[in-house]
C-alpha cells in the first residue's frame, strides 16, 4: 500500500466507470448493426467488477471481465430493402435497448464522477495535513 | 521533474548536519539536567534513523515521480489509456515531494532554533 492510497483506490473506480463507459460506447455504437439472419447478432457488452479485498493492503475495485447481456438470435426484422435481408426479407439486428444502455451511462458517468470528487477531497485532506502546524 | 531538485534544496545536506545538530543539544543540555541520563535512544542514533527516514522518503518519491513521468510520456505519444491515471500519478506525486519538503522544514526549523539557543 502506497503512502496516498485512497486517492489510488479512488482511480480504480475511475478506471472500472471508464471501461463500463467503454462497453455501453461499444454497445450504442453497434445498436443498428443488422446481420444476415443466417449469422449471429451484436451481443450487448457488460463489465464485470469485482473487489479488490483492502485487508490484501491494495483495495479499490477491478475489472473481472466481460459478459454477453444479450443473446445472439437478437431480433428479426422485415426489411426486404437491406442488401442483408434473406428470401424471407428478414435481417437480424442486436437486442440491446436503447433506454438501458442510456440509463446506464448515467450511471456510469455520476460514478465516474464520483470517484473523481474523492481523488479531489483526499488530495485537500493530505494537503490539510501537511499544513499542520504551519499555520503560526 | 526529477528529485534532484529536492537534493538541490537541501535535503541530504539536512541529513549530513543532522548528527552535528544532535551531539549539540546532548552536550548542552545534559549537565544543566544534573548528570540525568540521556533519552532512550542516543542522539547519535536518532539522527541517523532520521537521516534514513528522510533517504527512504526520498526514494518513494522519486518512485512516484517516476511513474508519473512515465504516464505523461504516454499522454504525449497517445498511448494513455486513462486520462485520470496521469493526473492521480502527479497528484500523487506532488504530494510526496511536499511532504518530504515539509519534514526537511520541519528540521530546518528545529536546528535554527536550537542554534539560536546559543545567540
Amino acid at each position: 500500500m502506497t503512502i496516498f492510497s485512497a486517492i489510488g483506490i479512488a482511480g480504480t473506480g475511475a478506471t472500472v466507470h471508464r471501461k463500463w463507459l467503454d462497453a455501453i460506447s461499444d454497445n450504442i455504437a453497434n445498436i443498428n448493426t443488422a446481420r444476415p439472419s443466417s449469422e449471429a447478432a451484436y451481443q450487448e457488452k457488460r463489465v464485470i467488477a469485482e473487489a479488490v479485498d483492502y485487508g490484501s493492503g491494495t483495495g479499490g475495485v477491478r475489472v473481472a471481465g466481460t459478459a454477453l447481456a444479450s443473446s445472439a438470435e437478437g431480433r428479426m426484422v422485415y426489411e426486404p430493402d437491406n442488401a442483408l435481408a434473406d428470401a424471407e426479407g428478414y435481417v437480424r439486428y442486436p437486442d440491446v435497448d436503447l433506454g438501458s444502455q442510456m440509463s446506464q451511462m448515467i450511471m456510469a458517468q455520476r460514478g465516474y464522477q464520483a470517484n473523481l470528487a474523492v481523488v479531489d477531497r483526499a488530495r485537500e485532506t493530505y494537503m490539510a495535513a501537511l499544513r499542520i502546524g504551519g499555520g503560526a | 521533474m526529477s528529485v534532484m531538485g529536492i537534493e538541490a534544496v537541501g535535503a541530504r545536506p539536512v541529513a549530513a548536519t543532522l548528527p552535528s545538530l544532535a551531539s549539540l543539544p546532548t552536550g548542552a543540555v545534559g549537565p544543566l539536567a544534573g548528570g540525568a541520563p540521556a533519552g532512550p535512544a542516543s542522539g547519535e542514533d536518532v539522527a541517523s534513523a532520521f537521516g534514513a527516514a528522510l533517504t527512504r522518503g526520498i526514494a518513494s518519491v522519486e518512485a512516484a515521480e517516476k511513474k508519473a513521468d512515465g504516464l505523461a510520456v504516454q499522454a504525449a505519444t497517445g498511448t494513455l489509456t486513462d486520462v485520470h491515471d496521469y493526473v492521480i500519478a502527479a497528484n500523487q506525486a506532488k504530494l510526496a515531494t511536499e511532504l518530504t519538503v515539509a519534514v526537511r522544514n520541519k528540521a530546518v526549523e528545529a536546528f535554527s532554533e536550537i542554534m539560536r539557543l546559543q545567540a
